[in-house]
């Protein structure tokens, strides 16, 4: 059984946010939540400054406080190694919300996408609602409601339970990489079995020193980044005093 | 929800301590590398690329279709996964080699647009006949048939009183199609008044090319075989051009190169880049002629390109004038002229006082740049030239280029690879005494006065003024219009103090706008269109360049359409043509059946049939085998519409050395071909070219107007009452401005560095907040001379002290529910163009956008 993981290289990530929005079609995800986001920081001051970006995503723990904090186990380990969430055990009690130490476990706090249930119309008789759009283009809720995210999980998750990053299990069981990776056009993602020493993951995990986010809190996570955002040249200097 | 976002706060703040602290190393196991089997080996290249243009799975449900992304003019190749004739997702086509299977975040919105629920659904008519941003224009669906009917009947009035001429089409995103309605149709109908967007975009960035080497045109960029990379207000990670091409490489290419982004504000290029210049905006002129100063005095050009010395010794030196005798050029021509002219004086302590920037640092950057000399790439973009006084800046930034022997070679910078691509028939024999007549009239936009050189290709009067056409109109200078269509524009929004342009077309007495959705250009227009989206639902195709390809994308309708839409470029014309064939002009609808079918010989019998032939019509010699000439070769036009891209051959370097299309053949530090340009346009006057220097609002004088050379910022507005430089700059969301009404484009607004998601903000830098009191999330209020906005003020330590940076692309008040407030009414954020005077570049007829204007920033 593989155990999957992914690696981010900050270096030939440019910080353009495209896995997110793929993320957003693939998986129907309601706006206001970031299954995949990112965290910024802007350092240094004018004119010694610099933007940094790290993307970010459910980090599938092997030591996962999200699942281990689970009362009903709606969130749960695959033997992939993918911290999976089922909405129909899901009591929405959101302690895994809170027991995840990245902040990627979001609540359901209302029926998703409202904007896209709306029946208002803009130009009475020359534009349509939201919802007749849908209804239109023969999409589901979204117009561009994607059914292959059904085959494993709610295709929209109803209101009242949490949802998160799956690492795309439904494409992966298709031999399809998740959407992100696909997406990315700096190829700054890349996704396998840790499990398997000549995967692309294990070769570059060997090449560079990884770190993970919040290591030291003992979860083991298995999205590993690698290289610096901005790895600038500058000139040698010993400072002063 | 809070605890959440608490929490992710905390996550941010000790996020990159965390990163210092806890590196462990985990994973100690050797890894043995795989051998992976590419897609397709051994096949052959076509079916290779119909392998990967299929690309479906096992277990997909649907298929993806190759498209062609316009949200920003990279033009990239893309794929549409459809099920059911529903878009569902978008990725790069693979079989591209100029946007290498990439993309960018601007495709996926496309997804947004096309499903947009406020994309207009059917023809539409205005019922109030008053024209005002105030007056509800009252629209009211009709059919295509009564759409097409009016509009016919306004052009036959025009052609029965002799008055084609106050017919005018105005193009705002195009596909190359475009000459169907742009251009043969405007002349068949008798006006010379086609009038681009182009202006309004870009122009000066191609002057200084033109009149250093010959190539009125954007250029591509050899990045992975430079070392370094110069990069001049272009941010290529955001915006413009090849996005995608540039995303996928440029972890590589900074290992390999040192980057330097000359940027006031710290751009997404800047983020990643080794050095930062955060120049004062509008003194790119003085820094370039410093680095180019460094570069002759410490002897790093390149020879090979440049020449040297008859007797090798460097005569550069400070302040002293040198003899032309003494060097001896290769490709290039006045050399020596240029620096007694412009560079002997020119130090990077001299240019710091200008630019604000360090004198060690420039000097730096100068030698960096040098010795990486001939792989050293001079990058303009469109800061340093959409300025007043931008032209020479265009030159003398890609000026560097010679010196370095950049240009056309390896590691540098590149022109478009031929493609064979062809236009469509001629539309003289079907241009009537009327058109004829028509046609030899002034253009509207006043393009050629005196005052508007508009030197494209170095033509007195080639180029368009976009932006000035609203003038025009007010003032019924040449004349007025009468009847006007325009497609995929949006110039009341687009186009700096477009508060002219509505009081300009309030007065047409009618107005056709062909759109996605009704903006604030429909707004005072009679008859609205319903368009097809150019991703997923229209025939069409353009070129674009990058990686050392040009490659021929195409468009196909793939998705079933939703609404009553038509495509601007093809089904429109041809109804329009039968219309005007119905009441006894059939001249336009004859020449359209000369678009007859390349595998049938068939003439087209109706819209569809019209647009598929014009698109095959010219692609012909792309996929048909029988007429192969070089690049990507096909078995027939079914091959090609299923790969949906054709790569020219890869780049000819270095062929063009000493074959420039210059007057002298040569690469011009002196241009003789700016010469000749600038003397002709100021005979057609009876001028001297200091008098068109004097009209455009350029200091040279003298020679110096055949250099490249530094001119002074030329600003709007009084220091003492508006203390702040406005600094304008593109989203990586934007699609053209047409992406505001997309909920994704707000979810996801903070992607460019320093902005804020669901807001619109001006960034200041926290001293100047300080200075004026005013805080992150401040409700503030900007003012400019010629307009004001409303919007969220962000302190931000990536804005140079003095500036304001404020990202385009928000502030409408029409286009939908999202983009706007109150619909009709309020706008959402502010409008960078009501703040930007109506000022030109008028040796390329470029609208200003840079260094155009200062501000005042008051919190609210």
């Amino acid at each position: 059984m593989p155990r999957y993981a992914m690696v981010i290289d900050l270096q030939r990530c440019v910080g353009c946010g495209a896995c997110s929005i793929a993320c957003r079609s693939e998986n129907n995800v309601p706006d206001g939540i970031y299954w995949s986001n990112k965290i910024t920081e802007t350092s240094g001051t004018f004119p010694n400054v610099r933007y940094h970006y790290i993307p970010t995503l459910c980090n599938h723990c092997d030591n996962a406080p999200c699942v281990r904090g689970c009362p009903t186990r709606a969130m749960h380990k695959l033997d992939n190694g993918i911290t999976m969430h089922d909405p129909d055990k899901c009591i929405g009690c959101k302690y895994c919300e809170f027991n995840c130490p990245y902040g990627v476990i979001y609540f359901n706090w209302r029926n998703a996408h409202p904007y896209w249930r709306d029946e208002t119309v803009l130009i009475e008789g020359c534009t349509y609602s939201p919802a007749d759009m849908t209804r239109k283009a023969g999409g589901k809720i979204l117009p561009n409601y994607n059914p292959e995210r059904d085959e494993t999980l709610a295709g929209i998750r109803p209101k009242g339970v949490v949802e998160k990053c799956t690492f795309c299990d439904h494409r992966i069981e298709k031999g399809l990489l998740p959407a992100c990776v696909e997406a990315c056009p700096a190829d700054a993602r890349i996704f396998g079995d840790i499990s398997d020493p000549s995967s692309e993951v294990r070769i570059l995990l060997g090449k560079f020193r990884p770190f993970r986010l919040r290591e030291q809190l003992g979860t083991d996570p298995h999205v590993f980044y690698i290289r610096d955002f901005n790895p600038a040249h500058y000139q040698p200097t010993k400072g002063g005093v | 929800m809070n605890a959440n976002r608490n929490k992710r706060k905390t996550l941010m703040k000790d996020f990159f301590d965390d990163i210092r602290l806890s590196r462990r190393s985990f994973l100690k196991a050797s890894t043995a590398a795989g051998a992976a089997v590419a897609l397709g080996a051994g096949l052959d290249p076509e079916l290779k690329m119909l392998a990967a243009a299929s690309g479906t799975g096992a277990d997909e449900m649907g298929q993806w279709l190759p498209a062609t992304c316009q949200g920003c003019t990279s033009w990239c190749a893309q794929q549409v996964y459809v099920i059911d004739g529903r878009a569902i997702k978008i990725r790069g086509n693979p079989n591209s080699k100029v946007s290498v299977g990439a993309g960018c975040p601007r495709p996926h919105l496309a997804i947004q647009q096309v499903y947009d629920p406020d994309r207009i659904k059917t023809p539409m008519r205005r019922t109030n006949p008053k024209k005002g941003r105030l007056e509800d224009p009252q629209f009211v669906p009709i059919s295509w048939d009564d759409a097409l009917n009016t509009i016919a009947d306004k052009i036959m009035a025009l052609r029965a009183n002799d008055e084609t001429h106050k017919y005018m089409l105005m193009r705002g995103r195009y596909t190359y199609l475009r000459d169907i309605l742009y251009d043969r149709m405007t002349k068949i109908i008798g006006s010379p008044n086609s009038i681009s967007h182009s202006a309004i975009c870009a122009e000066a960035e191609k002057f200084g090319p033109y009149f250093t080497e010959g190539l009125w045109d954007y250029r591509q960029y050899d990045v992975e075989n430079a070392r370094y990379i110069l990069i001049w207000g272009a941010d290529p990670l955001a915006a413009n051009r090849q996005v995608s091409y540039y995303s996928k490489v440029w972890g590589t290419v900074i290992d390999r190169a040192q980057i330097a982004v000359v940027e006031p504000r710290l751009s997404a290029t800047g983020a990643k880049a080794d050095v930062w210049l955060p120049i004062a905006p509008g003194h790119d002129g003085a820094l370039a002629a410093a680095i180019a100063h460094v570069i002759l005095t410490e002897k790093l050009w390149h020879r090979d390109f440049v020449g040297d010395f008859t007797d090798g010794n460097n005569r550069f030196v400070l302040g002293q004038q040198v003899s032309e005798a003494d060097f001896e050029e290769k490709h290039t021509h006045g050399l020596v002229k240029w620096w007694n002219l412009e560079l002997k004086d020119k130090t990077p302590e001299w240019a710091a006082s200008k630019t604000s920037l360090p004198a060690d640092q420039i000097r730096q950057v100068a030698l960096d740049y040098g010795r990486a000399a001939p792989h050293a790439i001079s990058w303009v973009g469109g800061g340093p030239v959409m300025q007043v006084r931008g032209a020479y800046a265009s030159m003398i930034c890609h000026a560097l280029n010679g010196l370095v022997g950049a240009v056309d070679n390896v590691g540098g910078t590149l022109a478009p690879n031929k493609v064979h691509t062809q236009d469509f028939p001629g539309p003289d024999a079907f241009m009537d005494d009327i058109a004829n007549k028509g046609k030899k009239h002034e253009k509207i936009d006043q393009r050629g006065r005196l005052a508007f050189p508009a030197l494209n290709k170095g033509q007195s009067g080639g180029g368009v003024v976009t932006n000035n056409v609203a003038d025009a109109l007010l003032d019924d200078d040449p004349y007025d219009i009468k009847v006007a269509i325009a497609y995929m524009n949006n110039f009341a929004f687009s186009c700096g103090q477009p508060e002219r342009w509505e009081r300009a077309l309030s007065k047409i007495p009618f107005s056709v706008h062909i759109t996605t959705n009704a903006s604030e250009f429909s707004w005072f227009c009679d008859i609205l269109l319903p368009n097809t989206h150019h991703l997923f639902e229209k025939y069409g195709y353009i070129k674009s360049q990058g990686n050392g390809y040009q490659h021929v994308s195409i468009m196909q309708p793939i998705i079933k359409r939703v609404g009553d839409y038509k495509t601007d470029e093809s089904e429109f014309p041809w109804l329009l043509a039968e219309k005007l064939a119905e009441r006894g002009f059939d001249n336009l609808l004859r020449h359209y059946k000369t678009y007859k079918d390349p595998e049938t010989g068939k003439e087209p019998t109706n819209s569809d049939e019209f647009s598929l032939y014009a698109l095959k019509y010219a692609t012909h010699k792309l996929w048909d085998p029988a007429l192969y000439e070089e690049g990507d070769k096909f078995s027939g036009w079914e091959a090609f519409a299923k790969v949906g891209v054709s790569n020219s051959a890869p780049y000819p370097f270095r062929k063009r050395w000493g074959k420039m299309k210059t007057k002298t053949g040569k690469f011009e530090f002196y241009s003789e071909t700016l010469k000749e340009a600038l003397e002709q346009h100021a005979a057609k006057h009876n001028a001297t070219v200091e008098q068109v220097m004097e009209a455009c609002f350029y200091e040279a004088r003298g020679e110096m107007a055949f250099v490249p050379h530094y001119e002074a910022p030329y600003t709007a507005g009084d220091p003492q009452k508006f203390p702040l430089l406005f600094v304008d700059h593109k989203s990586r969301l934007n699609r053209e401005g047409r992406s505001a009404n997309c909920p994704w484009y707000y979810d996801f607004k903070d992607l460019d560095p320093g902005d804020v998601a669901g807001e619109d903000v001006a960034k200041i830098n926290p001293l100047d907040g300080t200075k004026f009191g005013i805080q992150t999330g401040d409700r503030v209020r900007l003012t400019s001379p010629t307009g004001t906005i409303e919007c969220t003020a962000k302190l931000w330590e990536g804005v140079r002290p003095g500036t304001v940076a404020k990202c385009y692309g928000q502030g409408h008040w029409a286009y939908g529910r999202l983009a706007s407030k109150v619909f009709g009414k309020v706008p959402r954020g502010g409008n960078n163009n009501d703040l930007i005077p109506a000022v030109y570049e008028r040796l390329s007829g470029s609208t200003v956008r840079h260094a155009g204007t200062r501000v005042k920033i008051e919190k609210i």
